[in-house]
């Protein structure tokens, strides 16, 4: 790499050169911040400023830039130079845009601006441009575990994108539930019949097809390593093992029926004539095999009336069952009094529901359901009792207020999913073992065995926008081990998911971060000299890409790695950095700064925030021109989990007055990006208070906050409330000692 | 406007909201050439219109910023607004798109510095309010806006206002003589993902919608409730002004009506739920919010949404279909008539505000789409798999935003497919 | 099978279906209210059209047969064009009462039954309507008494109808009638024949 040439750039345009001395700027950056080539520019962004830093770039052979201009999420097609290490000093939304118009103000502002420019030189010098990891792992083979309806469509989908494929299925044969329906819900128009359920189809095409290998009666008995490079250990049945390397996983472990046995009152494993819906499955593909209408299970007995009960076991608040609705139950049971219904009208069939559930054209279904007579009755079922081969459903008639009962020849419980998703990690280690679950992945990670749950044993994404937000780069949950689902979903979700998978295979063969930081070459380099094997790295890393060799030397996966920070923070002795992030590019800022005396009545307030809400939220601010206090600077960070507290004390011992770390809300609807963030500062925030009194310093010098990206106005506020309390404090004592 | 250079290696996606950003970011990350055509000012769409997010009670432009920022840092994506396809011709491999781009008479040198807005008089309906309160003639859609410039709106030009933005503007970034431009592209596959407008709320007669000012929407509710909203955040009423604290909600307000919508818009349920949560943000105990419904549907985990607002002491749920709503002629307040089901209970209820939740009409409703994607009874797409053009989001079926970013995923991974196989790509 | 075990089956629904017209439009109902919520008359009937519904699909045929709820409509298709399923409901009233006049299990005193009953043998003798006899009849339902008053309440309207024409004392002995009676009589007797082959078809 060819030596460090660095320059600043400075813009005078929308009001910059009006309400501010971007000459002393200049001066700043030359004398102080040591740029070496100094260039102030009345429209920057223009086509003609652009081509003055490109000039520079390949003539005088720039290679660090710093731009004090408009807020780094403002102009970026215009400031796109990808060769070079770049920053942005703030100084339109953060400064101008943020502080009044007048003399009053003038000095102050011109002290945020210079200091603006300080911390961008600053930083910049120890900045790298990211080369990317060496470990490039160039697996691009993908692993579908589970050869049900999701599992199949992932596979057949990567396929034919061009991606060899791996699928491991623990029965004997491919099809999963979906190959133990009679029909399926119709999922094109016209939405009126039960319609073939396509897996006879699906699987000969995954079977016949040249890049899918299949396992069958198989196991993943362990699974190390990281995108691009794992290694699978492949159990059968029979004993063989096998080893197969391959780059990105989707699990679509699928779901297990809720137990029918732990439903007594609703008749559940007390008479044959109760089933679930698979069993009332069963029972369709056996009639129809013998091309016979369904017998009744006890005795063989013609049946001429069912009751359909929604919500079994589902939808429950004691906290005895399933919590969730399954989704798919009202238009499969839609579909299975079809079944009576279309091998003899005379058959009564009764759905007794609480709400109706079929969204979207599902509606239509419903309709033609009730155009072929089947009877739906808002209701809540309180018994079944089995007498000979008949049974009594007793229940509220909500709709007529009275109790109920009807007499049935067949009753189908509608009981809900349970997701096959293997360890829950977040439990105790011996709670784990007593809840017996077998793993599905088998990870050798030293967080878990397997994806962590979110919720009720779901390994879905926590985030609204990003269902395939997964805390285990390049592993993809699809189908219902995410969330409850019918086979059009399911088929949706598994396409995602391949699609998930084939960018984790193509990103980890170029060394690039995986989502949020899409394409980020940076990643944490680690010096393990100066490392104390005190495990926090390893533990706090929110995407598990943190294993520990035999010393306990944390080892870093740089494809698992999301670029986040948090080792970076959690890290005591500071060891670990990132190439154009690290403990030294934010430490120099905070100590770039110019500090008034204890008597100059003009505190500094470090802001850390969030790049992704805070940030933005305080740009929007500016946007909206609310004024906040002037004392205040800003440092943009990738998540408060990576705020090292090395930088909070040389804050303090630097003469600050106060330091606001602004982050994402955190708690069981947390809006952290990565996950734990602004959870961990919080928590290593509270340990801080030691320190402060060690230096004899006020807890209040100290203080997080959560803020949300629409926060402009709020966050306005929050600044000149903690502003206002520093002045009730007073100022520093450190001052003048650094 | 340059035409941007495509291939049949070259994924179009039509419609910028969350679904079309979704596939087209998705698709760029694994290395492919993707062009995203809107047809407003900015990218965002509806989600960027909404102020929270069920169930999590989130604030959508979270993650736009974060979709923004992977398309800042991708050079895969090329973004084009004000464009509308008009045409598409061609096969699965090799489509000839024909763009329409209309004129925004602001170019790339714009900063985004304001003076333009400053210097003009004129106003027009803010559409990005639902017209609620207005806005200059030169706009910035809204903070969040992508690409962050501003729009000189058609109706300014040739009047003083125009020649005023141009004088105020130092960038030379107003652009008067802006032409209406037409271009054709050569794509590979294309990703149809124009998302949902909702029905027309005055064709529900009964609801008065067109009548009573104290009826709105629910996607007028999303702006009452946000802060960068016409009301700055607090639940007005449009009548009188007055703190609106006894709110109803009537669901499927067009939809699973065979008058209006046959289909179920899947999200009105959870979003009423969802607003009953702003009352109880705004007013606490004292706020008073009321779902008239047919069937609360609650899918999967937002069952546990569901049951918290059950819980909620200022919530009520009344299974009916509001028959009629009439005003209370002084007061502006309405009445609700109609019967709860449930044992059959007639009411004539007060409210303050009365909010429609309204249904999902798919936005490719009047666009001559290709025959290649079929539409079903409510005009949803119905991609054939055949085919090299797919539906992604609400243009394909009514979805939530989490279903609808899945579905917009496994749109991306169909188009690389039709790459992949007519390019002959070797992995 | 009782009462309790026909509950929900489908047999009181399925004669309905075959009895009346329309009928197979009841099992489409969703039960959202809107017809119950929408009816001018409806603080007036014990059971609403939708709860009417879900009685039939339960089966409940006595209480539905003798209610009087039906014989409440007055027609004014409210509900049929707020219907989100478009539901005949105002046929379905009126199909629903008259089969229940049919099997003699309607309401013995109810003024609607009674007018129609009262109409009905009016219009059908002549095959048109007396007005005279028709008001007169509806008057003197309920007694000579009753009549006399009714007729003494209203007599300055029925003075200004004969003055303006509109009522004719004579007519309480002839009346204006169709020219082809028999024609008349056979087209009645013939439409009768088709309802009963149309529900002996679908039966």
């Amino acid at each position: 790499m060819s030596e460090m040439k660095t320059a600043a750039y400075i813009c005078q345009g929308c009001g910059i050169g009006e309400r501010l001395s971007a000459k002393q700027m200049a001066v700043v950056a030359q004398k102080e911040g040591k740029m070496q080539l100094v260039r102030e520019h009345a429209f920057l962004c223009s086509a003609e400023g652009v081509q003055m830093i490109r000039d520079d770039i390949e003539k005088e052979a720039v290679t660090h830039i710093m731009i004090a201009a408009c807020s780094r999420r403002a102009k970026t097609e215009a400031f796109n130079f990808p060769d070079v290490t770049m920053t942005r000093a703030n100084i339109r939304e953060g400064v101008i845009w943020s502080q009044p118009e007048g003399d009053a103000a003038q000095e102050i502002m011109q002290e945020m601006a210079d200091d603006y420019v300080r911390m961008g030189c600053a930083e910049i010098k120890k900045m790298k441009l990211p080369q990317g990891t060496p470990d490039k792992a160039q697996n691009k083979r993908i692993l579908v575990v589970g050869g049900g309806i999701s599992g199949l469509t992932a596979a057949l989908e990567s396929a034919e994108a061009g991606y060899e494929v791996l699928i491991v299925e623990k029965q004997k044969a491919l099809g999963g539930w979906a190959a133990r329906l009679w029909k399926r819900v119709p999922a094109k128009s016209p939405y009126t019949d039960p319609i073939d359920t396509g897996i006879v189809d699906l699987i000969a095409s995954v079977t016949q097809h040249p890049r899918i290998k299949v396992y069958l009666n198989a196991t993943i008995a362990q699974t190390s390593g990281a995108p691009g490079r794992f290694l699978v250990h492949i159990a059968t049945e029979n004993g063989a093992a096998a080893t197969e390397e391959v780059g990105a996983i989707v699990q679509a472990s699928g779901f297990t029926n809720y137990d029918i046995n732990k439903l007594p009152e609703l008749g559940g494993g007390k008479s044959q004539n109760v089933v679930d819906q698979a069993g009332l499955e069963q029972l369709a593909i056996e009639a129809a095999r013998q091309g016979q209408p369904v017998r009744r299970p006890s005795d063989g007995g013609e049946v001429s009336s069912v009751a359909f009960i929604q919500c079994a076991g589902q939808r429950d608040e004691s906290g005895k069952h399933l919590p969730y609705c399954s989704g798919h139950c009202c238009n499969t049971s839609i579909k299975q009094a079809m079944y009576f219904k279309d091998s003899n009208p005379g058959i009564d069939t009764v759905v007794i529901y609480t709400d109706l559930r079929t969204p979207g054209m599902g509606e239509d279904f419903y309709r033609s359901g009730q155009n072929r007579g089947v009877t739906f009755t808002k209701g809540m079922v309180s018994e079944v009792a089995a007498h000979g081969n008949s049974c009594t459903v007793k229940f509220k008639d909500i709709i007529l207020n009275e109790d109920s009962s009807i007499e049935a020849d067949l009753v189908v419980l509608a009981t809900g999913q349970v997701p096959n998703s293997g360890v829950n990690i977040d439990l105790a280690e011996d709670a784990q073992a007593e809840a017996k679950p077998v793993s599905i992945l088998n990870l050798t990670y030293r967080q878990g065995k397997d994806l962590p749950q979110l919720k009720h044993g779901l390994t879905d994404s926590h985030f609204i926008c990003f269902p395939y937000e997964t805390r285990r780069t390049g592993i993809y949950a699809a189908g219902p081990v995410r969330r409850p689902m019918d086979i059009a979903q399911a088929t949706e979700d598994a396409t995602g998911a391949a699609l998930k998978a084939i960018q984790a295979v193509e990103n980890a063969s170029l060394g690039r971060a995986a989502h949020p930081r899409s394409g980020d070459l940076s990643f944490p380099i680690v010096r393990l000299e100066g490392c104390t094997q005190c495990k926090r790295c390893t533990v706090e890393c929110p995407f598990g890409a943190i294993d520990e060799d035999e010393k306990r030397y944390p080892v870093f996966n740089e494809s698992r790695c999301r670029r986040c920070g948090t080792c970076m923070g959690a890290c005591p002795v500071r060891v670990i950095s990132f190439e154009n992030y690290s403990p030294d590019s934010i430490g120099n800022q905070i100590k770039a700064v110019d500090m008034p005396d204890e008597f100059s009545e003009k505190p500094r307030i470090l802001v850390l925030a969030c790049e992704n809400d805070a940030y933005p939220a305080l740009d929007m601010a500016g946007m909206q021109r609310k004024v906040y206090s002037a004392f205040v600077r800003v440092i943009p960070v990738r998540c408060l989990g990576s705020v090292n507290t090395v930088w909070i004390t040389d804050a303090l011992n630097g003469g600050w007055d106060g330091v606001m770390m602004m982050g994402c809300k955190h708690g069981d609807d947390y809006q952290c990006h990565f996950i734990k963030g602004s959870e961990l500062a919080n928590y290593r925030m509270g340990k801080i208070d030691d320190t402060l009194k060690q230096l004899g310093l006020e807890t209040e010098r100290v203080t997080t906050c959560a803020v949300a990206i629409t926060d402009s106005a709020r966050v306005a506020q929050l600044i000149n409330d903690y502003a206002a309390k520093i002045q009730e404090i007073g100022m520093s004592p450190m001052k003048g000692f650094a | 406007m340059t035409t941007p250079i495509a291939t049949s290696q070259t994924i179009l996606v039509v419609g910028g909201g969350i679904s079309g950003m979704t596939a087209a970011l998705e698709a760029a990350e694994c290395g492919k050439q993707v062009i995203l055509l809107e047809k407003s000012p900015t990218l965002g769409g509806r989600t960027a219109l909404l102020y929270r997010y069920f169930p999590k009670l989130c604030h959508p432009v979270c993650g736009l910023e974060i979709n923004l920022r992977r398309l800042k840092g991708n050079r895969n994506v090329r973004v084009m607004t004000m464009a509308e396809v008009s045409r598409i011709t061609g096969t699965r491999g090799k489509y000839t798109v024909t763009i329409n781009i209309a004129p925004r008479y602001v170019n790339g040198n714009c900063t985004a510095c304001g003076e333009c807005a400053r210097a003009v008089s004129s106003e027009i309906p803010n559409p990005y309010n639902y017209g609620l309160d207005k806005m200059k003639v030169a706009y910035l859609p809204h903070d969040m806006a992508y690409p962050l410039r501003y729009v000189l709106d058609p109706s300014a030009i040739g009047t003083a206002d125009a020649e005023q933005a141009r004088a105020a503007c130092k960038y030379d970034a107003i652009d008067l003589g802006m032409q209406p431009e037409t271009i054709e592209l050569t794509v590979g596959a294309v990703i149809w993902a124009t998302g949902w407008q909702p029905y027309d709320a005055a064709k529900i007669q009964p609801y008065g919608y067109d009548r009573f000012p104290n009826v709105i929407t629910s996607l007028e509710f999303e702006r009452f409730t946000d802060l960068r909203g016409p009301t700055g955040g607090k639940i007005l009423r449009p009548s009188d002004g007055k703190e609106a604290k006894n709110i109803a909600f009537i669901q499927c307000a067009g939809s699973r009506d065979e008058n209006h919508l046959r289909h179920c818009s899947r999200i009105c349920c959870m979003a009423s739920l969802k607003q009953t949560q702003y009352v109880r943000e705004v007013y606490g105990e004292e706020g008073k919010s009321t779902i008239y419904y047919i069937d609360i549907r609650a899918i999967d985990r937002f069952e546990d949404f569901y049951q918290k607002v059950q819980n909620d002491s200022t919530v009520k749920f009344i299974k009916s279909k509001v028959a009629r709503v009439a005003q209370d002629g002084n007061s502006g307040d309405l009445i609700l008539h109609g019967v709860d089901t449930e044992g059959y209970h007639r009411y004539a209820n007060n409210h303050d505000l009365v909010v429609l939740a309204i249904g999902m009409e798919p936005s490719v409703k009047g666009v001559d789409i290709p025959a290649e994607i079929i539409a079903d009874a409510s005009g949803f797409l119905e991609s054939e798999t055949s085919g090299g053009i797919f539906g992604a989001g609400c243009a394909a079926s009514p979805l939530d935003v989490n279903r609808s970013v899945q579905h917009a995923t496994a749109a991306a991974l169909r188009a690389i497919q039709v790459i992949n196989k007519t390019a002959g790509v070797e992995i | 099978m009782n009462e309790l075990n026909i509950k929900y089956h489908n047999n009181f629904l399925k004669e309905v279906e075959e009895n009346i017209e329309e009928g197979e439009w009841i099992k489409m109902c969703m039960q959202c209210g809107v017809c119950s919520g929408s009816c001018p008359l409806g603080p007036y009937w014990a059971h609403p059209p939708q709860e009417l519904f879900m009685m039939i699909r339960a089966g409940k045929r006595e209480q539905v047969l003798r209610s009087d709820s039906m014989w409440m409509c007055t027609s004014c298709y409210n509900c049929v064009v707020r219907c989100p399923r478009k539901l005949p409901i105002t046929q379905i009233m009126h199909g629903i009462a008259a089969y229940a006049n049919n099997l003699g299990m309607a309401p013995k005193i109810q003024p609607t039954r009674d007018f129609s009953i009262l109409f009905w043998k009016n219009c059908t003798r002549t095959g048109r309507v007396n007005e005279l006899r028709l008001t007169l009849g509806l008057y003197f339902n309920d007694g000579l008494v009753a009549g006399i008053k009714k007729g003494w309440a209203m007599r300055n309207i029925g003075l200004g109808l004969m003055r303006a024409g509109r009522l004719n004392l004579f007519e309480l002995f002839k009346g204006h009638e169709c020219k082809d009676q028999k024609g008349i009589h056979a087209m009645l007797k013939k439409a009768a024949e088709i309802e009963q082959r149309h529900k002996h078809l679908t039966a």
